[in-house]
């Protein structure tokens, strides 16, 4: 890294080098059965280079192609793309436990067998078929500049997603649990899910219209997007946002209130510093349903003429090659602040409506709009404050400023969930199409 | 490079091993709005192994050849843990061994065209949509992907094949006050960069469909009898029913595999379903699947009835049935999945006004927004569409999200279009993305689409 540093410096006015080193091992099971095991162990460099306030770029995963590196991002200078900021110096990155050493115990034999424990519960629980997905990785970070920044990072995970799935459907409940190593999957959680996918076990036409629907944290990225997307530096810079004026003024329900706080380090994959070395903070997003605060990386926050805030991340909606993407301004460590209800009270609490399991399609429609149109994969039908089966072929929609005005209670505890770590979230008066 | 290969190779001991090696040449130019943001050409590499032992299946990708002797330590481990866990033990299909080096025709070699004409062709089409006034900003790549493979077996197979993908595609979106709308835009293919070099209709009309997305109404919610032009069906007969052809979603799903098997009826009988990535000068054109199999011509359903299968050597011996040649990787970074080519519905006799003529009462719907499956059911978006009544196009509708059902919908199918359109750009999230995945249908009606509105 150092020769590539003084090679790379003696072609620019600044450098910048992140180097990426991770190893993963995904466990998979469908019905009972060992179905796949898969490894991956997988190095690359990518680098940036600014020179007459423009900048290069270019990677690799082959660290004996330095001078092919260095040439790349040399060549990529000639489309004149704009850089109007600076490599940041960071001396000063907080220490967070983000690696637990017991994950270089937590063999795939050991994941085997806690699957296999699953399997041998679950029976007792539910007639239905379970499906578990399980992951360990270890990730290491470096991000070196030629501004002197040095930073080193080591990660551990261990994901583990437990599926019941509705006969003539790959459509059920799901559950993820987050650790930074192996922990054995609490049976209650385990209980909780198979619990819900009983009541749903009955298939229901119901009548479509306006009504409570209760998102499951699993569901609620759907939303989540549509905030993410209106938040961000980019969107803001390019007026794809409709919040761009609205900094200060209440945007949603005054029980929302969602933050960003990369420093968790109880969670995995705390950052002490985003993907270019910028020290990450906690953000408050939304306070009390009013918009606080925005999100950039460098570029866009010099495009802004405002601070980076740390959330420049090399990431994608879709699965992508990290080596490959430009740092862009992303929101990683979401959650959204617990209310006071257990999940069965909310439950109880609806008249008439629709928990959201399964969102369908949460990627298409009018995502800078707001707007959602998402497929039930399942919905589970309640009336009187109990569920009485599960809902297909029907679709809910609205738009995300509109129903999140209309927050009737959140639960009180978070999950791990796709985008971060969410409650149920209870809606009122949320459009809802069926068949009838 | 199969010296360097059969070197790794000839270091395993196990029944059966493969290895694919790839160098995946990537250039890359986007503008956002009116400024370039990035633009240049990187080169990586990597290595698939996969070994099956004693009935033990495992894969393990690798970037640094130093790391080959952990690779094939964690595979031949990984596959022991298969062998003591697996319910059953897995067998290959059997497959001739080739020895064959494929580079597809190419009308004009993108690697021959420098990149400021790839830069002055993509800003072109970036300004033209730029131009219209109420055209708030753009997202407009060029991407050009070189994937070189060499891929041998124990078993004798070695296989060079080149996979070259171009496409200018992106996002144009308009806004009015609060109001933000955007249609996708995208053009390209397998066959050389020619086909980028005559698309100002596609992006003057996108541009202006953008535009006329402002005064357009939000679509009803509710059921609705609609005519779906060929992009958009092409996506829907992927998520509807081409991900269910894949053996590997189904294998262990027993309620599924049930209502897929071969024989059942699925649609009308007026619906026959094909994916053949043999086609060549189309998107999803390959010779060979990355396990060395020949890719073929598959019926997946014919007069309705479910007639075949897209597979895996693995899966192919399970179920029992023929070999497809259609598991295929991203890149270097993943082991094969069975993956869709080119699916497509064939065509029937209808031309357009024929089809408005039948429809009656009820909407025209275009051009896909992405799309998913849960299995039972699934969604689609359309980025425009216009109502019809008696038979005429009438005003422009937005915010058409679709639901359907996998054991319904192709049974909705009511009339066939003659004019077959294949996808230009493609892109399934199957794990890992495929921008290869290629669709397309005539014109169709499908009666009793659920759609959600706002």
């Amino acid at each position: 890294m150092d020769r590539l540093m003084t090679l790379a410096k003696s072609h620019s006015d600044q450098v910048e080098l992140y180097f990426l080193e991770k190893s993963q091992n995904s466990i998979d099971f469908e019905d009972a059965e060992l179905n796949d095991i898969k490894s991956t162990i997988q190095s690359g460099i990518t680098m940036r280079i600014i020179k007459d306030h423009k900048l290069g770029f270019s990677y690799t995963k082959n660290f004996h192609n330095e001078k092919e590196l260095v040439e790349n991002a040399v060549d990529s200078l000639k489309g004149g793309v704009e850089a109007r900021f600076d490599f940041p110096l960071n001396k000063t990155a907080l220490t967070l436990n983000t690696y637990d050493s017991a994950i270089e115990q937590a063999t795939n034999t050991r994941i085997v067998n806690e699957c296999k424990r699953i399997y041998s519960f679950m029976p007792q629980k539910t007639n239905g078929q379970v499906n578990i997905g399980a992951v360990t990785a270890t990730t290491k970070i470096r991000i070196m500049n030629s501004a002197g920044t040095d930073l080193l990072t080591k990660m551990s995970h261990y994901f583990i997603t437990v599926s019941i799935l509705y006969p003539g459907s790959e459509a059920g409940l799901f559950r993820s649990l987050a650790f930074k190593s192996f922990e054995k999957t609490d049976d209650q959680y385990l209980s909780d899910l198979a619990e819900l996918y009983n009541k749903g076990e009955r298939e229901l036409e119901v009548t479509g219209g306006r009504m409570k629907v209760l998102f499951m944290p699993e569901t609620l990225y759907a939303l989540i997007w549509r905030l993410q997307s209106a938040t961000n530096g980019e969107s803001l810079y390019h007026q794809q946002s409709p919040l761009v004026d609205k900094l200060g003024e209440k945007i949603f329900d005054e029980q929302l209130t969602i933050i960003d706080n990369p420093l968790d380090d109880t969670k995995p994959h705390a950052r002490a510093y985003d993907d270019e070395g910028i020290a990450c903070k906690e953000l408050s997003i939304v306070d009390k349903g009013v918009l606080n605060n925005f999100h950039y990386n460098l570029y866009y926050a010099s495009k802004m003429n405002t601070e980076p805030t740390g959330h420049g991340f090399k990431t994608s909606r879709w699965p992508g090659d990290t080596i490959s993407m430009k740092p862009s301004p992303v929101l990683r460590h979401l959650t959204i602040r617990p209310g006071g209800k257990e999940f069965w009270q909310l439950v109880q609490d609806i008249d008439r409506g629709i928990i959201v399991c399964g969102a369908l399609g949460a990627h298409s429609g009018n995502i800078p709009n707001g707007d959602f149109s998402i497929g039930l994969a399942p919905g589970l039908y309640v009336e009187k404050g109990e569920i009485t089966g599960r809902v297909k072929d029907a679709m809910i929609s609205g738009n995300i400023y509109d129903v999140m005005q209309r927050v009737i209670d959140i639960e009180n505890r978070v999950h791990a969930a796709y985008t971060g770590y969410y409650p149920a979230v209870l809606f009122g008066d949320v459009n809802v199409a069926t068949k009838s | 490079m199969f010296d360097t290969l059969k070197s790794i190779l000839s270091k395993i001991q196990a029944e059966y091993a493969d290895i694919r090696h790839e160098i995946k040449k990537e250039t890359r130019i986007a503008f956002n709005g009116k400024e370039l943001t990035e633009i240049g050409t990187n080169t990586t590499d990597g290595y698939v192994l996969r070994i099956l032992h004693k009935g033990g299946f495992s894969s393990v990708a690798f970037t640094d050849p130093a790391n080959h002797e952990r690779a094939i330590r964690t595979a031949l481990e990984n596959a022991d843990l298969m062998t003591k866990f697996a319910a059953h033990p897995v067998v290959f299909k059997s497959t001739d061994i080739i020895k064959d080096e494929y580079i597809p025709n190419l009308i004009e070699d993108p690697r021959k065209i420098t990149i400021d004409e790839k830069l002055q062709l993509t800003r072109r089409y970036n300004e033209m949509a730029l131009n219209n006034e109420k055209v708030a900003t753009t997202n407009i790549n060029y991407v050009e992907l070189i994937r070189e493979k060499h891929f041998i077996s124990t078993e004798g197979s070695e296989i060079k094949e080149e996979l070259i993908t171009t496409r200018i595609s992106g996002l144009i979106t308009s806004r009015d006050g609060n109001l933000i709308q955007n249609v996708r835009v995208g053009a390209g293919g397998s066959n050389g960069f020619a086909i980028l070099k005559t698309q100002e209709d596609r992006f003057e009309k996108k541009s202006r469909i953008a535009v006329d997305l402002l005064k357009a109404q939000p679509v009803r919610g509710g059921r609705h009898n609609a005519i779906v032009n060929q992009n958009l069906g092409g996506v829907f007969t992927h998520e509807a029913f081409g991900h269910f052809s894949e053996a590997d979603i189904i294998e262990h799903n027993r309620s599924m595999r049930e209502k897929m098997q071969i024989g059942a009826t699925l649609g009308s009988d007026i619906v026959d379903i094909v994916d053949d990535p043999t086609l060549p000068n189309q998107l999803g054109h390959y010779k060979y699947d990355d396990e060395g199999v020949a890719a073929q011509r598959t019926q997946l359903l014919k007069n309705g009835v479910v007639a075949g299968r897209l597979h895996s050597r693995r899966t192919a011996a399970a179920f029992q049935e023929p070999l497809s040649g259609h598991c295929i990787a991203e890149d270097y970074r993943y082991a094969p999945i069975i993956r869709m080519g080119t699916i497509f519905i064939e065509p029937g006799a209808n031309d357009f006004d024929t089809l408005l003529d039948k429809l009656g009462n009820g909407l025209y719907i275009l051009d896909a927004k992405g799309g998913q499956t849960s299995g039972e059911n699934f969604t689609f978006g359309a980025q425009y569409g216009y109502l019809v009544e008696n038979g005429k196009l009438g005003k422009m509708v937005r915010d058409i999200n679709i639901s359907g059902n996998l054991y319904n919908t192709l049974k909705n199918i009511t009339a066939i279009g003659n004019d077959l359109q294949l996808s230009q750009t493609g892109g399934c999230g199957k794990g890992q993305t495929n921008i290869r995945s290629c669709f397309g249908t005539p014109h169709l009606i499908i009666n009793d689409l659920i759609i959600g509105g706002v």
